[in-house]
Order: structure tokens, then sequence, then C-alpha cells
């Protein structure tokens, strides 16, 4: 039935199930920005690709967002964090935020390096990226809560998260600790680069919130059975 | 008369060291060089890196680097710089020419970013390698902004004083020629107040720690001290050269920002410090060099596209600044690109600063070159976060 349904889909067809701004509906596919998939010569593609090809000669792609390049540099979850720091639409204060977050971390990591004997060298990250994403991937909740009514009162339940949620939250705690527990006179890079750096060896503040969500959902496991999903 | 003081012995036998060194690999890099002295370096040079070496870091730069250069410097624990076309044209008419003649001045211009100020930093390198007395003011638009303090001086009516700037800059210059303190005789007594004067043949010294000491007449220090040295770099007898290097030099005509106490602005010739700077500009003295750098960044009521030498120095500062050695900066070449490009991948060294995986390969390389347009200050903040 599903295969039928698609089947009738036109790219002038509302949406059934609604998302936030989006016109599109099921029928378009994300654009490709990635230059490297396109010069695969035809010998080499496997059956995946090849159908993914057909599919998209037949099919009307979404436009791309101005913030998505064929850049090697792209990185989407780094551009998520940018849009979620950037108040009233100004992404150029937070993208410059975030590159002297990035060149801070690595200043600081490439000192301690310097400064580390022989053997420890080694163990020390100098990437700012790859500690951004390890600093995120430790704040991630595993489980989350929400909120189910029940005979009249409302019970604490514990639920599983999607990845995007789990994503969201630990950005939107990490900018949220930055904005609100740091001294009048420290810059937003200056703080943000200690608690990611203060993340990725699994310390700080975010850490403590996320185990303190796991601690509550430990504790409110008789109520899982309410969920009903 | 021609002068003819005696050259400083310099490793020039390090160069053939240099080709021995070819068995070695991990000192060898085709981006470095060991030819540590600037009077060495030539075009083969050109696109290489040297050391600055650490014990004359911080008596020949005190002040004068620019700040990421100097952030970049205390990351890396070494001052690497790159031999450029326009610092060794520079340095080879400086030792070609004849100092008995009035002096010349030579000016670098370019686009913002270009590399004027670190060309002008080489070229100081070479002048305190070679035992010459530098006069190094590391930027003439801090003189005419941003001055909390602005006394009335007391040696003349109409002009003010800024002590704070004349006293940072007095102890800079006392930490980068401190052998030539002891050495200078004044020559003309000077009365700073009923109580204190500075007697003729006191070294110089001494001038120089009562300006630090005594801040209020800091900025008359500084005058004399330009004056004395004015009189005596084409003497004979313990004679020295004198190179005045000044960065931003379009900072001393033009406007301030700076108010009297009935809020009308004042003109830079009514301050004592650019009152005294215009003078040691001027070509009437003899042996030794005037090195002077354009600079939009700085500068006050400029609009950001100029960079040619009419646009910023304006009428009053051309004809005074005429005739000059104009000196062009232009962006980085391709070899000296490449250069960058490899001191910044460096592993012996430093776990190499270009970190992300993508930046090490041929496309992210390409990228540089079009994000950048090989200009070299936004290179290196490309480089900085990537």
């Amino acid at each position: 039935m599903a295969a039928s349904l698609t089947g009738l889909l036109k790219p002038w067809t509302p949406r059934v199930l609604l998302v936030r701004w989006s016109r599109y509906n099921p029928y378009y596919l994300e654009p490709g920005p990635r230059k490297e998939v396109y010069h695969i010569p035809e010998t080499e593609l496997t059956p995946e690709q090849k159908e993914e090809r057909e599919l998209k000669s037949v099919r009307p792609i979404k436009a791309a967002t101005n913030s998505v390049t064929s850049s090697v540099f792209n990185d989407p979850v780094l551009s998520k964090f940018v849009n979620m720091m950037m108040k009233d639409g100004d992404k150029i204060i937070a993208k410059g935020i975030i590159t002297q977050t990035l060149e801070n971390m690595k200043r600081k990591q490439v000192e301690k390096y310097h400064k580390a004997p022989e053997g420890k060298k080694a163990e020390i990250e100098c990437n700012p990226y790859a500690i951004f994403h390890q600093a995120l991937e430790n704040c991630k909740p595993v489980i989350g809560l929400t909120s189910i009514q029940k005979g009249g009162k409302f019970y604490q339940v514990p639920i599983p998260l999607t990845d995007n949620r789990r994503r969201f939250l630990a950005m939107k705690w990490m900018i949220t600790e930055c904005r609100d527990n740091k001294h009048r006179r420290t810059l937003m890079y200056e703080k943000l680069s200690q608690e990611l750096l203060a993340a990725f060896s699994k310390e700080g503040n975010v850490v403590k919130r996320k185990h303190e969500l796991h601690k509550m959902a430990e504790s409110n496991r008789a109520y899982a059975h309410y969920r009903w999903w | 008369p021609s002068l003819t003081l005696p050259n400083i012995p310099s490793g020039c036998g390090q160069q053939q060291e240099a080709i021995g060194m070819e068995t070695r690999p991990e000192t060898f890099s085709i981006f470095r060089t060991q030819e540590n002295d600037p009077a060495c370096q030539s075009e083969q040079h050109l696109g290489q890196y040297y050391t600055v070496p650490p014990s004359h870091f911080h008596t020949v730069f005190p002040h004068g680097l620019p700040p990421r250069y100097q952030q970049q410097v205390k990351t890396f624990n070494e001052g690497c710089v790159m031999v450029r076309q326009p610092a060794l044209e520079l340095i080879s008419h400086l030792k070609r020419a004849d100092y008995s003649k009035p002096t010349l001045r030579y000016l670098l211009y370019g686009v913002k970013g270009s590399g004027k100020t670190m060309s002008l930093c080489h070229t100081v390198h070479y002048c305190s390698t070679q035992g010459w007395l530098v006069l190094h003011i590391p930027d003439a638009h801090l003189w005419v902004k941003n001055c909390k303090e602005l006394l009335p001086s007391s040696y003349h009516a109409s002009r003010f004083d800024q002590p704070i700037q004349a006293s940072n800059w007095l102890r800079n210059f006392r930490t980068t020629n401190e052998h030539f303190l002891s050495k200078i005789k004044l020559r003309q007594r000077y009365v700073w107040t009923k109580r204190e004067s500075t007697e003729e043949g006191r070294p110089l010294g001494e001038l120089v720690d009562m300006g630090v000491s005594r801040v209020k007449s800091s900025s008359d220090v500084v005058g004399a001290v330009l004056k004395e040295l004015r009189l005596q770099a084409g003497g004979t007898e313990g004679g020295f050269r004198l190179a005045v290097a000044v960065d931003g030099v379009n900072g001393l005509w033009g406007r301030t920002t700076l108010k009297k106490e009935d809020k009308s602005p004042v003109a830079p010739e009514e301050l004592t410090l650019v009152h005294n700077l215009r003078k040691m500009i001027n070509n009437d003295w003899c042996g030794g060099a005037v090195i002077a750098t354009l600079s939009q960044t700085g500068s006050l009521y400029a609009p950001s596209s100029a960079y040619l030498p009419q646009e910023l120095l304006g009428e009053e500062g051309f004809d005074s600044m005429d005739p000059f050695v104009p000196v062009p900066v232009s962006l980085y070449s391709e070899k000296e690109f490449e250069s960058c490009y490899l001191y910044y991948l460096d592993h012996i060294h430093f776990h190499h600063w270009l970190q992300h995986p993508h930046s090490q390969t041929e496309e992210g390389k390409k990228e540089l070159i079009f994000l950048s347009n090989r200009n070299p200050s936004v290179l290196e903040r490309l480089c900085a976060f990537l």
C-alpha cells in the first residue's frame, strides 16, 4: 500500500505529516553537494549508487540552503551548532565566535603538547574538530524524560530519544551553560573552548547535567510502563 | 669622506653547512633555511623561512610585531620569518647606500595584509645584527588616537604631551639599544624643572631612565633623545648608524581623534611626539636611513580600500616624504604560498598547525588558495581554525 501511495505523490502534492517550515513532500530528494560522488566513473559504482543516480535523474530535488557548500571543510554538525548559537539571524557573529573557539582550543592543545613529556605527546589531541565532535558525543544523553499525564497527575517518564533529539539536547545544554555560567568579563569563545575541552575529558558542567538526567531517568524507572509508544 | 664602519662578521659560511646538511633529513626542509643572519640572505633564499634566534628575540622585538604574529610565536615557541623580495631589496639598498649624503627614506606600501610590517621587522633585525641604533616606532597611529591623558606641554605653550605613550616607548627603546646607552654622550644641557637638569656629557642611558621614571616630562625626553641621535648619527668619531623604523607613518599627517578640553579637535602638529618624529623623518641629517610603512588598518578617516602612498599620506604627508624610495609589497607568489603552506604543515618541529584532515589534501590546498587569494594575513587566519 505504501508503494502505491508513493506512486501517487507528485511534486505539487502537499505534505501529509507537516514539518515546521518545509513545503516539500517526501517525493523530493535531498541535495548532495559533495563533488567526489559525481566524479566516480560509471564502471565503479555499486548497485545502490547506480539506483540513487537513476532516481536523481527522475525525481525533483529540494533547493540547497545558503549555508551548505561543496567545500571540503563543510561540516553539517558544526553548521547546526552555528545556527543554534545565532541570535537575530546574525550568522557572521556566530560563525566568528565558533572559529575563534576552534582556534583557541587548537592553541591551548598545541601549547600543552609542547610542554608534555615525550611519552604523553601522542595522547594529546590537537585537532579542534575532533575535540568538538568527541565533546558533543560525550554530552549526548542516552535516555530522556517526558511528562505524561495519568489519572490527573503528571509523571516524569523515561523515554528513548531519537538521534536528532540527542544532538539537539547536547548542543542546547552546551550553549546555555556557556551563556549563563560565565563571568561578566569572559568572552563567549573563551568559555566555550573551556567547556568543550572539559567535555572532551568528561568533566565539566554539561557532562554533569547529562549524568543528572540519567540518574533521574533511573530513579523513575517504575513509571516506564506509562509510555504507550 | 664616506663612512667605513666595520661590518659585523657574520656566519656567511653557514651556507656551506646548509648544503652539507642535505644528508640529514630531519634538519633540512625545502621551506626552511639555516641562514639565520639577514646580512647573508640572498635571492636563493627567497620564499624560505629563517628562525630569529630566541636569545635575540626579546631584545630586538620588544614591540613592533603584529599581534597575531606574537600569538603565533608564543604557540610555536619559535619566531620564523619568511625571506621575501621587498625585504631583500631594502637590505641591499641599505648595504650599498652612501651614508655621508642626506638620509634616504624608504616607504613600504601594499594592500592590507600583504606583509609590510613583517618586512619592516625583517629589516629591523638586519639593522640590529649589523650594530645600528634602531629607533622602532611600532605604530604611529597609537600616538594620535585613544589617549587618556593629554597634558599641556611645559616646553611649548600650544603643544600637548602624552606621558603614557612616551614612557612606554622609552622603556622599549631602552630594551632594544642597551649597549648604546652608555656610549652616547649628550651634547647639550637639558633643564626639566627648577631642580632637575641633565648636564652635558652624561650618557644617554641616564636621560632615558629619567624619562621612564618621571612620566610627566617623558614626551620632552623623547624629543631630546631624538635630537641628540640626529646630531650624533653622522659623526666621524664614535659614529653609529641610525635606523628610524616607523610603522603606520601616515598617522603623522592627517587628523587625530583627540580633543582638547573645549571639545575642539587636536591637529597632529600640536602633539610633541608627532612634532619631534616629523623632524626625524625630514632628510636634513645624515648617517642613517628612514624606513616607513603605510598602514590603513589603524588609520583614521581613511577609506578601507586605500593603500597607495598618495591616498594614505595625503597632500601634506606626501610633500614631506617626497623624495622617497617606494617599495611595493605584493601578495604571496606561488612559491611563497607553497612555502607558507608547508610551514604550517610541518610536523617535525611541531605537531602540524593545519589539523583538519582535508586541509592536508590537494583539494584543501586549492580551496585555501581560493579563499585567501594568497593574502598572507587572510591565509594565517584561515589556517588558525582549520
